[in-house]
Formats: C-alpha cells, sequence, structure tokens
C-alpha cells in the first residue's frame, strides 16, 4: 500500500541527490570540449571528405572489399600517381577503421 | 635428340656375355641448376571477402600501358588513344579495353535458379559458343558493343586487347584492326655445351579403374630411373635431368560425389578414392625422386584447391618422398629456371576453359593465343575459377618464358614460334598420359621436343612395342 501512495523516487533520495550532484559539478567542466569539437570535428569531416573524393576517384580503381591504403598502393604500383597527402592521412590514422576503410565498407558484399 | 644418344653404341649389351664380374658402367645423371619462380602464384592471406572487378580493374591497369605502346607500334606514333566516355562519333581512334563475350549458352546460376523461368539446369555442353553471341569491349567506366573485322568466335571474355576503327550512329564500334599485346620480353638462354632433357609427363590418373595404365607408367619410372634397356639407353636416360608432372596426377573417379549425397551411416566406414591414389602415387614418386629431381603440379582433379593459383599439394600425404629433397610440389600454374631455361605452364584448365568458349578446338593454338594476348588465363574470373586478387593479376606474363606448357592435352604437339622481338618460345602440349601413354622429352640445347610413347598393348596402337620405345 505504501508503494503505492508514495512516488519511488522517495525511497532513493539519496541516490537521486548524488546523481544531480555529479551533473551539476561535471556541468563547469564538458564546456571546454564542445567548444574544441567543433573545430577538431570540422577537421575530422573535412580529412573524410577528402578520403571519399579519392574513394570515388575512379581512375584508381574499384574501392569496395580493400582497405583505403591498399587501394592507394595498387595505384601508386600501376603508376596512376595517387595523391601523397592521401597516403599520409592514411598512415596517420591507420588505427581508425572510419579513416583506413572504403566508403562503402559498411554495405555488405 | 634423345633417341640418337640411346642408339649411340652400336653393340647392344644386352645379348652377350657380361663382361666381367664386377659392376658395369655407373652412368652419372647431370644435375641443373634450378631456381623456382612460382613466388607469384602463392597465395599468402586468403580473403574471398573482395570481388573479381579489381582483378579486372588491375589487369587493364596493368595491361593499358603496354597495349598503347603496341597500338603506336601498328597503327603509327600519333594515333588517337581514347577512352570509351570521350569518344566521338565518326572518329577513327584506338581503344583499349578488356573484351566481354555476351553468351547466351554460357551457364547461368542466376537463370538457373530463377522461379520464373522454371527452367531445367542446362546440360553439359562441349562448346558455349552461339550465332547470338556479342563482343563487348569495355574499359573503367563503359562498354561499346562490336562489329567489324574482328573474330567474334575466337576471343574470349576477359582478354585486353586494342581495337582501331570508329564509332557509328548506331552506337556501335566498327573494328577495322585489332591488337594483341604479344610475346612480352625474354632474357635470352644460355647456350648449352651437351643435351640435357627435362621430361613432361602429365594426367597420370592414378586409381581409375583402367589398369592398363599402369604398365605404361612403370616402363616411364624403370627408363627414367635407368632399369630400361641397353647400356646406350641407360646412358641417354642419364641425361633426363628433371621430370615434371604436369597435374591430374589422380584420376577424375577417385572424386566421388557419393559422400555427399548418400547417408552418412552407409559412407562411414568406406574411404576416400583418392587415400589410395595418393598411396600409390608416393609409391611411384618414391622411385623417381630417389634418383632424379622431379616437379609435382596438382591439376584439376587433385586434393589442393580448386581455384587457380593452385597451391602445391601438400607434403604430409607423400610420407616416403617428402623426405627426399629432390622431390618439388610446386604450384599451378608452374614457373621455374631450369639451367636458365625458363619454363612455364599449367595443368591445362586454361586452355580446356578457352576452348569451350571459343571456336578455337586445338590446344596447341590456344596456347599460342593466350602467349599473344601476353595472359595465362584471360577466362579466370569468368568461367575458370581464381583467387580474388586485387593488387596485381599475377596470370599477366611479365617475362617471357622459353618453355611454355599445358598439361592433359588429347594429343602430343609441339611448335617452336617466334616473337616479333626475337623471342623464341616451344609451345607443348603434354597429352593424358594414362589415355596416350605418352610423355614428352625436352631438349634443353635446342629447344626441340619430342613424344616418348610406352603404348604397347594399348587398343587403338598396336605397332609399337615395349622396347621399341618410339621417338
Amino acid at each position: 500500500m505504501t508503494t503505492k501512495r508514495g512516488l519511488i523516487t522517495d525511497s532513493f533520495k539519496v541516490v537521486k541527490k548524488a546523481r544531480n550532484g555529479v551533473k551539476r559539478e561535471k556541468r563547469p567542466t564538458p564546456p571546454p570540449p564542445p567548444q574544441k569539437e567543433p573545430e577538431t570535428e570540422t577537421v575530422r569531416e573535412e580529412e573524410l571528405q577528402r578520403l571519399t573524393h579519392f574513394d570515388l576517384n575512379w581512375i584508381f580503381g574499384p574501392c569496395t572489399g580493400i582497405s583505403r591504403l591498399q587501394r592507394w598502393e595498387r595505384a601508386k604500383l600501376h603508376g596512376l600517381s595517387p595523391p601523397e597527402e592521401i597516403r599520409d592521412l592514411l598512415l596517420q590514422t591507420h588505427t581508425d577503421p572510419e579513416y583506413n576503410l572504403s566508403l562503402w565498407s559498411e554495405y555488405p558484399l | 635428340m634423345f633417341s640418337d644418344i640411346s642408339a649411340q653404341k652400336e653393340a647392344s649389351s644386352l645379348l652377350c656375355r657380361p663382361a666381367s664380374e664386377d659392376q658395369g658402367p655407373v652412368f652419372e645423371r647431370t644435375s641443373l641448376a634450378y631456381s623456382l619462380c612460382s613466388e607469384r602464384y602463392t597465395v599468402g592471406e586468403r580473403s574471398f571477402s573482395r570481388q573479381y572487378a579489381h582483378i579486372y580493374a588491375a589487369r587493364l591497369m596493368q595491361m593499358r600501358p603496354l597495349l598503347s605502346e603496341r597500338a603506336q607500334q601498328k597503327w603509327g606514333q600519333d594515333v588517337l588513344i581514347r577512352k570509351l566516355c570521350d569518344l566521338e562519333t565518326g572518329e577513327q581512334c584506338c581503344i583499349v579495353g578488356t573484351l566481354f563475350k555476351r553468351m547466351e549458352l554460357q551457364p547461368s546460376i542466376l537463370k538457373e535458379i530463377s522461379e520464373e523461368h522454371n527452367l531445367l539446369p542446362q546440360p553439359a555442353r562441349a562448346k558455349y559458343i552461339s550465332e547470338t553471341d556479342e563482343l563487348i569491349l569495355e574499359d573503367e567506366l563503359q562498354r561499346i558493343k562490336l562489329e567489324g573485322k574482328i573474330d567474334r568466335d575466337k576471343f574470349v571474355t576477359g582478354s585486353v586487347i586494342a581495337i582501331y576503327g570508329a564509332e557509328k550512329n548506331d552506337g556501335k564500334f566498327t573494328v577495322e584492326d585489332f591488337c594483341m599485346a604479344d610475346l612480352p620480353p625474354q632474357t635470352p638462354r644460355p647456350a648449352l655445351s651437351s643435351d640435357r632433357f627435362v621430361l613432361l609427363v602429365s594426367g597420370l590418373g592414378l586409381g581409375s579403374s583402367h589398369a592398363d595404365s599402369m604398365l605404361g607408367l612403370q616402363l616411364l619410372v624403370d627408363m627414367i630411373t635407368g632399369q630400361l634397356g641397353d647400356q646406350g639407353e641407360q646412358s641417354g636416360a642419364a641425361t633426363i635431368s628433371r621430370v615434371l608432372l604436369a597435374g591430374n596426377l589422380l584420376s577424375q573417379s577417385t572424386q566421388d560425389k557419393d559422400a555427399s549425397t548418400k547417408p552418412k551411416y552407409l559412407t562411414k566406414k568406406t574411404q576416400a578414392g583418392s587415400v589410395e591414389a595418393i598411396r600409390l602415387l608416393d609409391e611411384l614418386l618414391c622411385q623417381l625422386v630417389a634418383s632424379v629431381p622431379v616437379d609435382v603440379m596438382p591439376g584439376h582433379h587433385d586434393p589442393t584447391n580448386y581455384t587457380l593459383p593452385q597451391q602445391p599439394l601438400h607434403r604430409c600425404m607423400f610420407p616416403l618422398s617428402s623426405v627426399y629433397p629432390t622431390l618439388q610440389l610446386v604450384s599451378n600454374p608452374h614457373q621455374a629456371k631450369i639451367d636458365g631455361v625458363r619454363f612455364l605452364g599449367t595443368a591445362g584448365q586454361n586452355v580446356c576453359d578457352i576452348q569451350r568458349y571459343s571456336s578455337m578446338d586445338n590446344h596447341l593454338e590456344i596456347l599460342e593465343e593466350t602467349l599473344r594476348l601476353r595472359h595465362l588465363a584471360p577466362t579466370a574470373p569468368d568461367t575458370l575459377g581464381c583467387y580474388p586478387f586485387y593488387q596485381k593479376d599475377p596470370f599477366i606474363l611479365e617475362e617471357c618464358p622459353h618453355v611454355y606448357f599445358s598439361g592433359n592435352a588429347p594429343t602430343f604437339e609441339s611448335k617452336l614460334i617466334k616473337g616479333p622481338d626475337g623471342q623464341e618460345v616451344l609451345l607443348v602440349t603434354i597429352p593424358h598420359f594414362s589415355s596416350t601413354q605418352t610423355a614428352c622429352l625436352v631438349n634443353l640445347r635446342t629447344l626441340s621436343c619430342e613424344p616418348v610413347s610406352f603404348s604397347a598393348f594399348s587398343a587403338d596402337d598396336d605397332e609399337e612395342s615395349v622396347m621399341n620405345v618410339s621417338h
């Protein structure tokens, strides 16, 4: 009966307060990232844009199923002079799947 | 040739009293410098997640510069080389691209499973060409139908060629002339001082029900190991410095499909036919490798991967013979330099596949055609199984071989052809040993080839006797 009357939050006051406290404390700190993020985000977007352009350049052959670096190296091997900055970018960011896999990598074969 | 060497001693050493109590003469087998050049046919990582678009793209990337150069040689330095996307109607130009032959009769899995048609599976045919076939040229972006002076039936899908002509108003390209990449550059072979032979055999067909081929096979082994004939023959056998088994060591009948269709409790105790055949092969190889270096290539019916390039058979299948360093288990296609003479060839799948999809019938003719196209297996991956390469097409010939062979042909044929830049290539089609009882001997000094037949008791051949090893 008592449970029906009271709100569930009544019996968990401490927890709720603690959460509120944490949120309030954190609020001052997050602002720096949002300020920085737009900048890194635009850099990232611009880089990904460049890589997408590389993917869509038909001269270097099909891009599905192989990594961007593999495609770059194939193009180099056959003397198609792919842009060097793409390779530099790929080598810098080789751990990030969003960078090293092609535009269509999410799609099943 | 081999027969002359064998017959150099006039007095036969067989029908006479033994000269003395001690051993007869010992013939030292000539050993040759040998280097395997098959790295390009070994597949390291095996990723099948790629599509075949890459292999066609890489093929065109590799062939385009070669063909542009050939086109300029043939039609003048100022010939207009266009991409299909820049093509203008009525303009005389040259286009480099990959051929595609649209074939009505080509078996298609999609056609067979489509429920709308509800067709019966098409029967296997010897030839899939028909009157309605169309030849189409593709480059990186577009395709165009071809007509005019180009033999539609002869060409196969996947060949990269350069065509010369003009596009007509109906959107078709009228071909006036075409050119192929022709023979790749060749390093000259060293001049050898004496006759040395390499024996090529294919299609041993072990494990088949025809036991009569076993006699021929044993005679072959005895001839190579010098246990046949008189001293002249034995000294001749000593000049055979290497044996190359070009695929289909096992017979097709070892590949019984029962295991997949029969219930398991029925096949539980039966052994695969290939087990016994491999054991037989091991015993046979053991006799050979104790005396002569042997290259063993897998073929269509052998227990390795199906797709080209076929990887070498595994050593553990040959417990007896694999302890000898003279046993070389190699890939198919196989490339090796024997005493400076470059050998390249396959077990014959590429040739048989082209035979099915073009009007050419003669294996030697097809072999020459692949050399002129500068591609070992143009129909891979279309109608011939092939690993999905992405970086390079390993079947493009980068260096011209001196001996170019294909196994499992119906008959023995050989021909010496000359390339435009002075290349010399011996083409050899190695016949099925199990049906023809014939092997081929290639002389490394003169680049000539002769068949050695052991068909003593075969039905169609009654003149040749066992001891008269015909040449």
